[in-house]
């Protein structure tokens, strides 16, 4: 045991010391980072040296420096990112549709019932005022252009959503190529005997992106490179190989892009019917179920308004004596085409009779009937009722949206508060950390003074 | 628990964000005086009220609708009491002409003023209210009673009545057509006005007598439709104040489950800007317990 072995023991502990502020200024600097994972180092002795009595301690090394980090609160995490990108893109897209329903403003469909329907019965109560008529006729054309403005926003809003789902399969592509990339970069630095802590770091947040837009699931293999499927099953990233998604015109489905998979070889599979969670899921959702479901229940009651006016409307008589008239174009029998037919205010059939013009106004007092008449094509409801359900269910339907997206959040702040525990910077900590180390640097700094001072007193023997 | 820099800010900023959510929302909730203004503010409300606007609609369209066959109605109501007196002008002038000693010559001069009232009631029965005559059925595009030859009149009118809605499946007649009152029933009113003329004229007494028992008929015929229309004006009266009472109970029940409770959006406003004061303030006070605040300057 030398004096040289005190100056190593004293070198050993300033450059491992070194690396350990290191890691605490690495941690204070990225305190900010997202999805960044609090580093630590390791500290080891150093083999001892054997001699008498025993063995003596030869100082310290950095065995590792590791990040703080629990698979289980990531995968969590995760997983949650898929259902808050899901929630987060049908509530946003929902919310876009309700101002379809602007009953409360006595706007919409449901106003444009009750104001035709009035009109109509200021037509029965004063049968040859032409006036009542002509504003028959306008509460008709504003209720055919309601409906009309319906249909064209919800074609708009799919094709909003459409355009999402779009960027969203390249943003998918996008993150697949950037997590294989980082892969081959783990692999190669962990090949090497060093911890990628950095880039793993920035491969989770990579993960936790595409995740946001598509359920995904994956697996590390030894080399800590990652595999990840989406949905159930198809590769996306195969280590430093990707598998694009694409987005395919579906014919079948107004030229709406349909998700595909693309293997590399073969045919495309088809991905939105095996994904369930997801951005991509979200907005299909919206896209390809509550619009159409949307538009179809409009499209009955637009079919059944259509059929039943005519219908009542062909077997009265207009003041200039015209019968077997259609009131609205007989073929618009959905929201986006019905329209009225008659121009003429005169052959609005208000007389049940031709010799009881033009004071007759049974067939009007039919037709403002058919308001309270149930129909069986509407599941035995009436207009408004029907209405009135359509706007009740698109509303549970965009509340349960809502009410899962904010129960989503709360999850999601829990897990990201959880993460942060185990994974986050804590400043105080740090700053004791640093502290701590400094005092070690100053007392092997001390060391190399007093090995030097006992140099200097052999040294001195030989005078 | 260890408690990191990230999880502190991250559930704070989550907090103040979720709390200014609830803020805007009170806020929406006072300036638009609406609780409930989209589908998903409360999906079954708002159906709900959309079926009770659809019924307050209805209802008000039911009190337009009674509105206009009142005025109808009540100008009906006048003209045959204004018959009324005239018949019994006629029956008074013609009891006159019946006398022993009313000569040929008096009985022709009677005439001439049964005559101005035989033609009096030819326009009380051409009655229009806007332009339509009351008492020509549905034919209400030219007046209903006209004079032809001589003192006769004939009916151009027709025999069909209007009804109006006047509540849930309920409809209301306001037409009483003029065949009905004046030229068919019991008597042709206008006939036996000529009937009688043409006695008095040829100083037929015992036409005379004949003519006043037309006359009665005739007022019992009057009296009858003056029946009728009383009852349609009740009936519309009490459809009207149905309607009314109905009208403001739906518009209470709207603004009772759509409207904003201004106490209830108040106090949570008040409460939320609360909760977010003293959110931001413990959030300073902890920002400030550093240990960076207790090292001596390196």
């Amino acid at each position: 045991m030398g004096i040289n072995s005190l100056v190593d023991i004293a070198k050993s502990a300033l450059f491992t010391t070194q690396q350990a502020i290191s890691v605490t200024g690495h941690n204070v600097a990225n305190v900010n980072t997202p999805g960044y994972s609090r580093q630590q180092i390791t500290l080891s002795e150093n083999v001892p040296g054997d001699g008498s009595p025993g063995q003596i301690g030869t100082g310290v090394h950095a065995e590792a420096i590791r990040r703080s980090f629990d698979s289980f609160v990531e995968d969590q995490l995760l997983s949650s990112r898929e259902q808050l990108g899901k929630f987060t893109a049908s509530s946003s897209a929902m919310a876009q549709l309700e101002p379809l329903f602007g009953d409360a403003n006595n706007q919409g469909i449901g106003a444009g019932l009750n104001e035709f329907f009035g009109a109509l019965q200021d037509v029965a109560t004063n049968p040859s005022d032409l006036s009542a008529r002509t504003v028959f006729l306008s509460k008709a054309g504003a209720l055919a252009g309601q409906f009309n403005q319906s249909a064209a926003a919800l074609t708009d809003a799919q094709q909003s959503i459409d355009h999402q789902v779009g960027q969203t399969i390249t943003d998918v592509n996008r993150l697949t190529s950037q997590i294989a990339g980082l892969n081959t970069k783990i692999a190669n630095a962990e090949s090497r005997g060093q911890q990628a802590n950095d880039l793993r770091d920035e491969r989770g947040v990579a993960l936790a992106d595409l995740g946001e837009r598509i359920e995904i699931s994956s697996i590390e293999d030894a080399t800590g490179q990652l595999t990840v499927f989406a949905g159930r099953g198809q590769v996306l990233v195969d280590k430093e190989r990707t598998y694009q998604l694409v987005g395919v015109p579906d014919l079948s489905n107004n030229g709406l892009l349909d998700v595909r998979y693309d293997a590399g070889a073969g045919p495309t599979t088809s991905l939105g019917p095996v994904i369930q969670s997801g951005r991509l899921k979200g907005l299909l959702d919206v896209r390809d179920q509550t619009i159409p479901s949307l538009r179809g229940s409009l499209d009955s009651l637009a079919s059944e308004l259509v059929t039943q006016v005519n219908q009542q409307h062909r077997l009265g008589f207009g003041l200039d004596g015209s019968t077997n008239q259609d009131f609205f174009v007989p073929t618009g029998t959905t929201a986006g085409t019905i329209a009225v037919s008659l121009t003429n205010v005169r052959q609005i059939a208000a007389s049940s009779t031709a010799v009881g013009v033009p004071g007759n106004n049974a067939n009007a007092l039919t037709l403002s009937g058919l308001r309270s008449t149930a129909f069986a094509p509407l599941g035995n409801a009436t207009f408004q009722d029907y209405y009135s359900t359509i706007a009740g269910s698109f509303g549970s339907a965009a509340q349960g949206v809502q009410s899962n997206l904010q129960a989503q959040q709360v999850l999601h702040d829990q897990l990201t508060s959880q993460r942060a525990s185990v994974s986050g910077v804590s400043m105080d900590e740090e700053l004791a950390n640093l502290l701590q180390y400094q005092r070690s640097f100053e007392s092997a700094s001390r060391m190399i003074v007093v090995a030097d001072e006992l140099f200097q007193s052999i040294l001195s023997m030989k005078r | 628990m260890r408690v990191s820099d990230l999880q502190f800010f991250g559930s704070t900023i989550g907090d103040l964000q979720r709390t200014k959510e609830r803020i805007v929302r009170a806020q929406e909730q006072i300036a638009s005086q609406q609780r409930i203004a989209k589908p998903s503010d409360d999906p079954s409300i708002f159906g709900q009220a959309i079926l009770e606007k659809s019924a307050l609609a209805d209802n008000d369209q039911w009190i337009r609708n009674i509105q206009f066959g009142t005025a109808r109605v009540a100008v009906a109501d006048q003209t045959l009491g204004q018959a009324q007196n005239l018949i019994s002008r006629v029956r008074e002038l013609a009891v006159q002409a019946r006398s022993d000693t009313t000569s040929a010559q008096g009985r022709v001069t009677i005439a001439q003023e049964v005559r101005q009232l035989h033609r009096q009631l030819i326009q009380l029965a051409n009655t229009e209210v806007a332009g339509q005559p009351v008492f020509a059925g549905t034919k209400t595009d030219a007046p209903p009673f006209v004079l032809g030859v001589g003192d006769s009149v004939s009916y151009q009118g027709n025999s069909e009545s209007q009804s109006i809605v006047v509540g849930p499946n309920q409809t209301t007649q306001i037409v009483l057509p003029g065949d009905q009152v004046f030229t068919g029933g019991t008597t042709n009113i206008f006939d036996d006005l000529s009937n009688l003329l043409t006695a008095l004229e040829s100083n037929n007494g015992a036409g005379i007598e004949v003519g006043i028992g037309a006359l009665d008929q005739a007022t019992a015929q009057i009296g009858l439709a003056q029946g009728q229309i009383g009852a349609i004006s009740n009936r519309l009266d009490t459809a009207q104040g149905t309607a009314q009472v109905v009208s403001e109970a739906i518009q209470q029940a709207l603004s009772n489950q759509t409207g904003t409770d201004l106490a209830t959006a108040l106090t949570e406003l008040q409460l939320q800007q609360t909760a977010y004061q003293a959110t931001s303030q413990t959030f300073t006070r902890l920002f400030d317990s550093s240990l960076l605040k207790f090292l001596p300057p390196a």
